[in-house]
């Protein structure tokens, strides 16, 4: 500790209090508390899916049905797998982020509406329990898009309590939404405006305005098609002068935003991590900012691009120009953060390794996704696991890697202690590698010919199925490094200390965790949040480490640059 | 040094170059790359799908290059020293350099819609002497219905015959529009040789055109009987369309002429159909082949193996015992034509609802159809003898449909049909010894209800 080095811990002897664990598994109004119930939770519901996601590539094995009893269990499989990966993990554990993050972010000691946040976090449990209960009665296995009639009058109970637990985790993600909102709005501390805010913070602004804007119309959807089921309506019911093509409109219309959705946060992440780690400014603040705003709005326009091949054909050209356009803003972030790392002294961090795993895989996630977006290309490539392969790229590739760089950055504030560095590089070696041995050559089967969705294929493709499935259990195993680091930081990893990354957003400005309502005193933000490798920013950062320094041996760097007053600790309580 | 390419401009002129150069050459190379993970280019349509496939993989090979070169660089170059505890440069960006990065994507975006819209409007131009062959959908089977090509009509009408087959066939050079109607829920129809798909939605015909191609590497299989040669691909189902949605599959025929096209569909489809054999069993195992049934029965007489509907082996047996006060003949032709009246136990209400009124549904079967398919049914018994009395099965169907009278064999003498019918279920017996193991296992495969209850039948 004599010298600076890298996780800078120990300005803080002693890891700070944590909340009692009881707190965790009661009604909290507490954000951080909320905030942890959403990633534990999103956690656990990660590992079902991804137990499912292990039998899927465990049938394809071979081209004929063996581990499943029939089609319709294997069916069940990829709907349950899809539907919570996208519901019960990667968007609630985002919104468990947001929660932790954004009101440390804005120096607020709680979000707008703390009542509210419980609310919508404490819809999630039972709405999953509702999905997985569908294993009693014949689980919904109509794919998590779930076009009628094969999810009307063709389904079993299960898909009756798929959709209302969607219902609930689409209530949910608007209430949270609202909340973001409202914080974001009003609750930035003096001196902070709009461009002065953390780019995750602009990342969830942009998002909630989606969730609130979109969401509504996956719950129009889902009572459609709750009524057909339940009630004897007709929307889908074509002797009665329905249409099955209202779903896929009104479907998609919530589900291409949500694309966005689960991927925006992500790039907030990755903004900071790249940024932190890197020791060096975000590059092109403004134009990343602006950019997730570009998308949020863009993607309101091209829902149907996944209808090339239902929609009427020349209904289909305005939607492959909004769909390529988004192509832009998307390369605008890619390029910046490839100018954020440029020059930069890079930290091979877990969180860094996964912040550039990010940005490797993204672009190829990006790059079908423009490929898709041309109709004669998506006529063949439509349902096929090409598509599969791209939106993994983008999911796992984008949102999931995210994901991991989140933990491993932010997981020493939450509990005080450090990750372990080793682990974090093993996990991202098997992750990195079990990721593209799964998913890269799937493209290729896609193309060759194999529709997605099938357990029995054309036994030409049995080669390469099995070379996927190898390579998805070692990602399947790869997790588990992961959780094991999480656990086992939790209970003996290295003190953290406020600080480990000397990052200069204002969550790093409390002890790790932070108290209850979070600060001590208002916190005074630094001017620019990414403004490393100025002397300033070296004196903020000193200053502030000092205020959580033992008090008795004082920290041997007494002279360095004298803290100018919005560095000073202020008196408690305001 | 600057992040800007302005400054230092002639130590960074080469290295920019270098780049540039390996980015375009390693996107063209990956473009290069396209035909070894696409499939045959069996269909005027798929070439130009294929440049343009071809021309996004090289572009999006550079990108692909750009970036994880540049990230491949940073990387190896970025990396903090041992001994370095400082903070990188203090750049917040670079106006020029943002709106070159802006630009430049946004150009490329302007060239890949106009290509791409060219593409599609081209492959989607109507062609002059198209032949329409229609597609039916149903849960897990595709069924072809082709119009006889010399106008030939049915008697007593001016409409032209149509026949149908579980296969689709066509030729090269036969300009190809498919119109698709589907009996249950969507499909849709892929032929990845040709690139062409186009879903199957309920309420709806839709419509996709493509013309079948001699591919590079020329003709794979060779009809024994004609001589004449041909290419196999498997037009597959690619919308989840329940549990035996990868069983969907159905074969595509491309013969080398028009001749050979016209021949197979003279011989497998139209014959029938103007001289039918007096036999109403014959014609029964005929025509059941025709419809889709082999998506989820089993009927090992006429290689079904579907996998999530009930067993037809032995059903001639059981007819009979299935709802009191119905005789065999008439319980199988209610499961036929109402087949959610009576459902096996075990079975779900989900099979398609034959009719016979209105020839241009996608439900349609004539009465005789109805009265052959049956009769077929009932010779399916341990014994191989019918079990039912077609004389009550006529008069059934009749009064059923009042307005569609069954026509089959009328005039002939009914002594020869029933010696006909006898003399078949002798030829039929020779069988017997391959039925047997599964006419063993049918009770069981029937009476215990699968766990996959979704398609049923009264059978």
């Amino acid at each position: 500790m004599a010298t600076l080095s890298y996780p800078y811990g120990g300005a803080q002897a002693k890891p700070a209090k944590r909340p009692a664990l009881a707190e965790y598994f009661r009604w909290s109004i507490d954000h951080k508390i909320i905030g942890v119930q959403y990633m534990v939770t999103s956690l656990a519901f990660f590992v079902v899916a991804g137990a499912l996601a292990m039998m899927i590539r465990w049938e394809l094995l071979t081209p004929e049905l063996d581990l499943m009893e029939n089609g319709s269990n294997y069916n069940t499989l990829f709907t349950m797998h899809g539907t919570m990966m996208i519901f019960l993990w990667i968007v609630p554990v985002f919104a468990g982020f947001g929660n932790y993050l954004v009101p440390l972010m804005l120096g607020a000691k709680d979000m707008a509406f703390p009542w509210l946040n419980a609310l919508a976090f404490w819809m999630i449990p039972p709405a999953g329990l509702l999905m997985l209960s569908g294993y009693f009665v014949g689980p919904a296995e109509a794919g998590w898009t779930s076009y009628p009639p094969l999810s009307s009058v063709y389904s079993p109970d299960g898909q009756t309590l798929w959709i209302l637990s969607l219902h609930l985790l689409g209530l949910s993600s608007i209430l949270g939404g609202i909340n973001f909102i409202v914080t974001i709005k009003n609750m930035r501390p003096e001196g902070m405006g709009y461009f002065q805010m953390p780019l995750f913070v602009w990342a969830i602004l942009a998002t909630s305005i989606i969730v609130v804007m979109a969401t509504p119309f996956l719950a129009g959807a889902l009572t459609l098609l709750l009524l057909d089921r339940v009630a004897g309506t007709a929307f889908f019911d074509i002797e009665a002068g329905g249409d099955v093509l209202l779903w896929q409109n009104v479907f998609w219309f919530y589900s291409h935003p949500a694309v966005y959705i689960m991927v925006l946060p992500g790039m907030g992440i990755l903004s900071e991590v790249l940024s932190v780690h890197s020791r060096k400014p975000v590059f092109g603040y403004r134009m990343i900012a602006l950019s997730s705003m570009a998308i949020a709005l863009i993607g309101f326009t091209v829902w149907a691009h996944h209808m090339f091949t239902s929609l009427n054909p020349s209904l289909r050209i305005p939607f492959m120009i909004t769909s390529m356009i988004i192509a832009v803003p998307t390369g605008i972030k890619i390029f910046s953060w490839l100018g954020t790392i440029w020059l930069g002294k890079i930290r091979f961090t877990g969180a860094m390794l996964f912040g550039l795993g990010f940005l490797s895989m993204f672009v190829i996630g990006g790059i079908t996704g423009v490929m898709l977006a041309a109709i004669p290309v998506d006529i063949h490539l439509h349902d096929t696991y090409f598509v599969v392969s791209h939106f993994h790229f983008v999911l796992f590739g984008g949102s999931v890697f995210a994901i991991y760089a989140g933990f491993y950055h932010w997981w020493p504030k939450i509990t005080g202690r450090m990750m372990d560095e080793r682990l974090a590089r093993i996990h991202f070696a098997l992750t990195y590698i079990g990721f593209l041995g799964t998913f890269f050559p799937m493209h290729m089967l896609g193309m060759l010919g194999m529709p997605r969705r099938v357990a029995v294929y054309d036994p030409q493709f049995q080669d390469m199925n099995t070379i996927v499935s190898v390579f998805g259990f070692v990602l399947g195993i790869s997790t588990f490094i992961f959780l094991y680091n999480l656990v086992a930081s939790t209970v003996s990893g290295k003190v953290a200390g406020s600080n480990p990354w000397r990052a200069l957003t204002l969550e790093w400005m409390t002890s790790s965790p932070p108290p209850a309502y979070n600060f001590i005193g208002d916190p005074i933000p630094y001017e620019d949040p990414y403004g490393y490798g100025t002397e300033a920013s070296k004196a903020y950062l000193d200053a502030m480490d000092g205020r959580f320094a033992p008090p008795s041996p004082p920290k041997a760097k007494p002279e360095s640059g004298a803290p100018t007053t919005p560095m000073e600790p202020q008196p408690a309580g305001d | 040094m600057d992040f800007g390419k302005k400054s230092n401009s002639n130590s960074l002129l080469i290295p920019i170059i270098a780049g540039g150069i390996f980015i375009v050459l390693g996107g063209l190379a990956i473009g290069a790359l396209t035909p070894s993970v696409f499939p045959d280019q069996a269909s005027a349509e798929s070439e130009q799908v294929d440049t343009l496939f071809r021309f996004l993989l090289v572009i999006g090979g550079a990108i692909f290059l750009l970036v994880q070169g540049l990230l491949l660089y940073s990387v190896l170059t970025f990396g903090k020293r041992d001994d370095d505890e400082e903070d990188g440069p203090t750049i917040h960006g670079n106006t020029t350099l943002e709106l070159v990065w802006t630009a430049i994507p946004a150009v490329i975006v302007l060239i890949l819609v106009i290509y791409s819209y060219q593409v599609w409007v081209d492959i989607r131009e109507p062609n002059e002497n198209e032949t329409t062959i229609t597609a039916v959908g149903a849960r897990y089977a595709w069924t072809f219905g082709y119009e006889d090509a010399q106008g030939r009509t049915v008697a007593d009408s001016q409409d032209v015959i149509r026949g149908a087959l579980p296969d689709l066939h066509t030729y090269a050079g036969q300009h190809v529009v498919m119109s698709m109607q589907t009996q249950d829920v969507i499909h849709a129809f892929w032929i990845p040789e040709m690139r062409v798909k186009q879903d199957l939605l309920p309420g709806r015909t839709t419509e996709i055109r493509f013309t079948p191609i001699v591919p590079e590497n020329g003709w794979d299989y060779t009809d024994e009987a004609s001589g004449t040669q041909y290419n196999r691909y498997r037009v597959v189902c690619t919308e989840l369309c329940g549990s035996g949605h990868g069983n969907m599959w159905a074969n595509v025929y491309v013969h080398e002429s028009e001749e050979a096209y016209l021949e197979i569909l003279e011989r497998e489809v139209f014959d029938p159909i103007i001289n039918p054999p007096a036999d109403p069993v014959i014609r029964g195992r005929q025509v059941i082949q025709n419809y889709p049934c082999s998506g989820c029965h089993v009927l090992s007489d006429v290689g079904w193996a579907g996998v999530t509907g009930p067993v037809l082996n032995g059903v001639g047996d059981r007819a009979a015992t299935r709802v009191a006060g119905q005789t065999a003949e008439e319980y199988l032709y209610r499961s036929l034509h109402y087949p959610n009246e009576y459902l096996v136990p075990g079975y779900g209400a989900l099979m398609p609802q034959f009719q016979p009124g209105d020839p241009a549904g996608a439900n349609y079967m004539p009465t005789n159809d109805f009265y052959a398919i049956v009769s077929y049914l009932c010779t399916q018994t341990g014994s191989g003898e019918s079990n039912c009395d077609l004389d009550n099965l006529r008069n059934v169907i009749d009064a059923d449909n009042p307005d569609n009278p069954v026509t089959f064999g009328a005039g002939a003498d009914a002594t020869d049909v029933e010696a006909t019918a006898e003399a078949t279920a002798e030829m039929e017996t020779t069988s017997e010894a391959e039925m047997t193991p599964e006419a063993e296992v049918t009770p069981a495969a029937e009476d215990t209800p699968e766990p996959d209850a979704n398609i049923g039948v009264g059978s």
